[in-house]
């Protein structure tokens, strides 16, 4: 629901003028390429949007990922001037929607003073948001408190849920990327926020340690994401239940419901554990930890904070005895099939006319499929541990009608299972079944479905036919 | 078993409508003429509550006109009387009502019979025949009553004759289309159609857009009649499979089909009759006792021409009938002998049809567990499919894939908080699989389960996160006359 409330902020606000406010915030005026999920040979849609940045240390200019994301064309203005500076992404992290850009003439940066990073603001202190919202031509400043830090799901990638501070200063379209100062110094970065028929004052922030963490990650030259346990957990506030694990009535510990396969707790962390401390902070029977003077946080706040190639240590009561559990974050979250993907090319397969594509997030988003079986496997991909059996659900997205698929119109959306017999885990391994030389192509489906089959000949004589008639430019891609 | 069967019922023999001459004008319809043959009914009917299934939800009245048929019964649809706390009866002319009783109901036809309490109460009444014989293109006429009694009469042609459309889901009966515009009168659309003063169909919808009703037709109220005068009523049969019509040339030269027509058959139902019979899927059935199936699975009837087959095994057949179905399997033809049979629904993991009956619910510690049914998830309203829990609509739908050793899908369905359930008051719509130790497959397993507490505890596993919690069961002990009297329970459980 967070997702659909929420309005993006940067790339839809209109182009703004530069304007001269401070000398460290520039627009940045993005011309993206929209991936078209529908003709995926098609390059896609040019969208234009405009967004704000600011330049810290380094030489660099931070802002939101999704003010830059699927962009071909970018362009940033120092406030007052205007020559527009060709810029270019360095690095860029979808998972808590920040990035990094350089311009190449270092004149760029003459003059320009890097704005430097202060801590997490107090409840009720006041900051102010610099930016180009919607508007006006010239730079804005709005002016707001802290009204609440917590947990939130940050709705660029729309899995991933990392600390951000709500100020009731007013963010607009525009204002993503925009530095938020107090005292001088920059303690987060705007981002997204409510329309206002949905809840007033509402905006929110990127804090400071979600930001460092950022650019802590990327000085290798390389971004590695989040880590994540991967693992569930659920509280064990019920006397009974506590009893029954032969845990004392002192309000520690929660018990590991799930453990996901490839994660980085698989094969450590049991179903069943009771995790008592995380990196030595004793966890509450609610699952909090004391990490810091801001109050109680998810005990996952300690892996936010960490980098791949760290090491988290966990004591637990396992089978009633106490163990101490190494867990190495080697792998971020593992799947990212119900994530928003950037920056990447609709996959697919054409083959008599029928289009097969993975379906992830992006093509969920763009199809909209009603077919219950599709939404289930998708919806509970992880949950039902149907990751096992395969890396991402295939379906004939779309149809280019022609005498060789006239009766295949009933298979729209539905999950191929497999094609001549060869199981089907992934798009790629319906390209490989479509390479081999058969007479028939028995295409099969998950469920009770008859097969679709397609005779070799007739493939071959309707694909220059389908190919023109639709404007057909490109057959596969396999390649994100 | 979407039926209930009182007894008396073989007091009560009807004369099958077979034997009466098809189109010959009634002789038993007196010169008072069809108003003494049509009866007002009053039905108060009052659903259960899924979601609490120990309350019933508010009352609806639902008025119709009944059928007067041999044997003193009064022939309405199920629909009408569904849920029913009390019938009333009204000739179209005098006053004074009677109560009524349910002697048969059949979802799967729509169709009841009732019975007046007092059987006194029809005297010099004229019960109706059944008239057989019409098809598509043939005029009849639905029957209504004026408030002052008077019998309104629209007559219009039978449109069309289809399959399908019947309120139960997973079988598909012949229907009638009839064109004639109704007025509305008693907001009712249960009412009894006649031709040559003989009855014809009982008008089961009205789409008021299209002026067309929906009328079951005379095979199948016959079929119902005939069911109700055997010894044991047993119903409809269904084969039990789910086809794909063999249009696409390319899929036709690939199983090697040479003839014209015949269908694919996608799904053999667990428990069917096809299944003991050996059908399997990817099976083509060619021809059903004879009679060949063209390529969308309709065969040609001798009284309504082409209409898919289901019509000659769930109607013209009766359960417990022998047909012949010849298949091509992997290029080569098999005759199969199928034992037509009433699939035992209360085998299904999720019933797609509670049949009027209470819902089964069992509170443990203010923890409430129910079988998962079509009419739970329905309580989300008119979207259900995308409103209510997906994965609890998924196993329903798809049901027909599960183990067939699944059994019924028990589920946590809420919590009513008490002090024994702290921690626990957000769980819902949990697929349970254990208690303590013991596999659940069915809602009487949990109940006997939950009188083995594992030392001192109930242990509870799910499916789903969190997949485990404990009571504390000399708890729950205390706490039941508690938890009734807080909220309003009946009785712990119902089963």
């Amino acid at each position: 629901m967070l997702r659909i409330l929420i309005l993006w902020i940067a790339l839809l606000g209109p182009l703004v003028q530069a304007s001269r406010i401070t000398d460290s915030i520039v627009r940045i005026q993005s011309t993206s390429l929209e991936p078209d999920y529908k003709t995926p040979w098609n390059p896609g849609n040019v969208n234009s949007g405009a967004g704000t940045g600011f330049v810290i240390g380094g030489n660099w200019i931070m802002t939101n990922a999704h003010v830059v994301s699927n962009a071909r064309f970018l362009t940033v203005f120092k406030e007052g001037a205007p020559q527009p500076w060709v810029a270019r992404v360095a690095h860029v992290a979808h998972d808590c929607d920040l990035a990094l850009l350089t311009v190449e003439e270092q004149e760029f940066f003459e003059g320009i003073a890097p704005l430097e990073f202060g801590g997490v603001p107090a409840i009720e202190s006041i900051v102010s948001v610099y930016g180009y919202p919607i508007g006006g031509k010239r730079p804005s400043v709005t002016r707001g408190i802290v009204s609440r830090v917590d947990f939130q799901t940050y709705i660029h990638s729309g899995i991933d849920a990392h600390l951000a501070v709500q100020i009731d200063a007013a963010i607009n379209p525009g204002n993503s990327g925009g530095p938020v100062l107090q005292d001088g110094k920059v303690v987060g970065v705007a981002f997204q926020g409510y329309r206002g028929d949905v809840a007033q004052n509402v905006g929110y922030m990127i804090p400071t340690p979600v930001v460092t963490r950022f650019l802590e990650d990327v000085k290798d030259g390389t971004y590695d994401r989040y880590m994540d346990l991967a693992l569930n957990y659920e509280p064990l506030l019920n006397p009974a239940a506590r009893r029954a694990f032969g845990l004392p009535d002192d309000n520690r510990g929660v018990r590991v419901s799930s453990i996901y396969a490839t994660g980085s707790s698989d094969g450590i962390v049991q179903p069943g554990d009771v995790l008592l401390a995380i990196d030595g902070l004793e966890i509450s029977s609610d699952g909090t930890i004391p990490i810091d003077a801001n109050g109680p946080v998810p005990l996952t706040e300690v892996v936010e904070r960490k980098f791949k190639g760290d090491t988290v240590v966990l004591d637990v009561l396992r089978a009633g005895k106490k163990k101490t559990l190494e867990v190495p974050l080697n792998s971020p979250w593992p799947f990212t099939l119900q994530g928003n993907a950037y920056d990447e090319k609709p996959r697919f397969v054409l083959f008599g006319g029928l289009i097969f594509q993975p379906a992830d997030r992006n093509f969920m988003d763009a199809h909209d499929p009603g077919n219950q079986r599709l939404n289930y496997i998708f919806s509970y991909f992880v949950d039902d541990e149907i990751h096992k059996k395969i890396a991402e659900p295939v379906v004939i997205a779309g149809i280019l009608p022609d005498p060789v698929n006239s009766y295949a119109g009933e298979f729209l959306y539905v999950p191929v299972e497999s094609i001549n017999g060869d199981p089907i885990r992934s798009i790629d391994d319906v390209a490989a079944a479509f390479a081999k030389p058969m007479e028939h192509h028995v295409i099969s489906f998950v469920g009770d479905e008859r097969p679709i089959v397609l005779e070799r000949g007739l493939v071959a004589e309707a694909r220059p036919r389908i190919l023109e008639r639709y404007g057909v430019t490109s057959e596969q891609n396999l390649k994100k | 078993m979407n039926f209930l069967v009182i007894p008396f019922l073989l007091l009560f023999l009807v004369s099958t409508p077979a034997a009466d001459p098809v189109g010959a004008p009634s002789s038993q319809v007196a010169a008072n003429g069809l108003r003494d043959s049509i009866l007002r009914v009053n039905s108060t009917n009052q659903g259960y509550d899924f979601f609490q299934p120990w309350i019933k939800k508010e009352s609806v009245n639902r008025r119709g006109v009944g059928a007067l048929i041999e044997g003193g019964r009064i022939l309405v649809t199920a629909e009408l009387v569904e849920n029913s706390t009390l019938i009333e009866l009204e000739k179209a002319d005098e006053p004074g009502k009677v109560t009524a009783s349910i002697e048969l109901i059949d979802f799967d036809c729509n169709l009841a019979l009732l019975r007046p309490d007092d059987a006194a109460f029809l005297q010099g009444m004229t019960p109706l025949a059944l008239e057989t014989g019409l098809g598509s293109g043939d005029m009849a006429s639905v029957l209504q009553l004026e408030p002052n009694g008077e019998l309104a009469k629209t007559t219009g042609r039978i449109s069309s004759v289809t399959i399908g459309g019947y309120p139960a889901l997973n079988l598909g009966l012949l229907v009638f289309k009839l064109s004639a515009p109704l007025q509305q009168r008693d907001w009712s659309f249960t009412l009894p159609v006649v031709r040559n003063d003989r009855l014809c169909g009982m008008v089961m919808r009205y789409d008021s857009r299209n002026q067309t009703s929906d009328l079951i037709p005379p095979p199948v109220i016959a079929h119902f009649l005939k069911e109700a005068s055997s010894e044991r009523y047993r119903g409809f049969s269904r084969l039990g499979v789910s086809f794909s019509p063999l249009r696409d040339p390319q899929l036709r030269r690939y199983l090697g089909l040479e003839q014209q027509g015949g269908i694919y058959v996608k799904q053999v139902a667990p428990r069917s009759a096809a299944e003991t019979a050996g059908l399997q899927k990817g099976d083509v059935i060619l021809s059903v006792n004879g009679y060949g199936l063209d390529q969308d699975g309709n065969y040609t009837d001798p009284d309504f021409g082409k209409i898919l087959f289901s019509h000659l095994t769930n109607t013209r057949m009766h359960p417990g009938d022998v047909c012949d179905v010849e298949i091509l399997r992997d290029r080569k033809p098999v005759t199969l002998s199928v034992t037509t049979a009433v699939p035992d629904e209360d085998a299904r993991p999720s019933r797609l049809h509670s049949g009027g009956r209470a819902p089964k619910y069992v509170v443990l510690g203010g923890l409430v567990f129910l079988e998962l049914s079509r009419d739970y998830l329905k309580e989300w309203g008119g979207n259900w499919q995308n409103k209510a829990p997906q994965r609890l609509v998924y196993f329903d739908t798809f049901q027909d894939e599960l183990p067939p050793d699944r059994g019924r899908i028990v589920i946590l369905s809420q919590v009513l908080p008490s002090p024994g359930t702290i921690g626990y008051e957000q769980l819902e719509n949990l697929i349970v699989t254990r208690v303590n130790g013991r596999e659940i497959k069915s809602l009487e397993d949990l109940a006997e389960a939950a009188d083995n507490p594992e030392s001192g505890f109930q242990k509870i596993e799910f499916e789903e996160d969190p997949k485990m919690i404990f009571l504390d069961a000399g708890w729950i002990q205390e706490a039941n006359a508690e938890l009734m009297e807080h909220y309003g329970l009946p009785s712990l459980q119902r089963l």
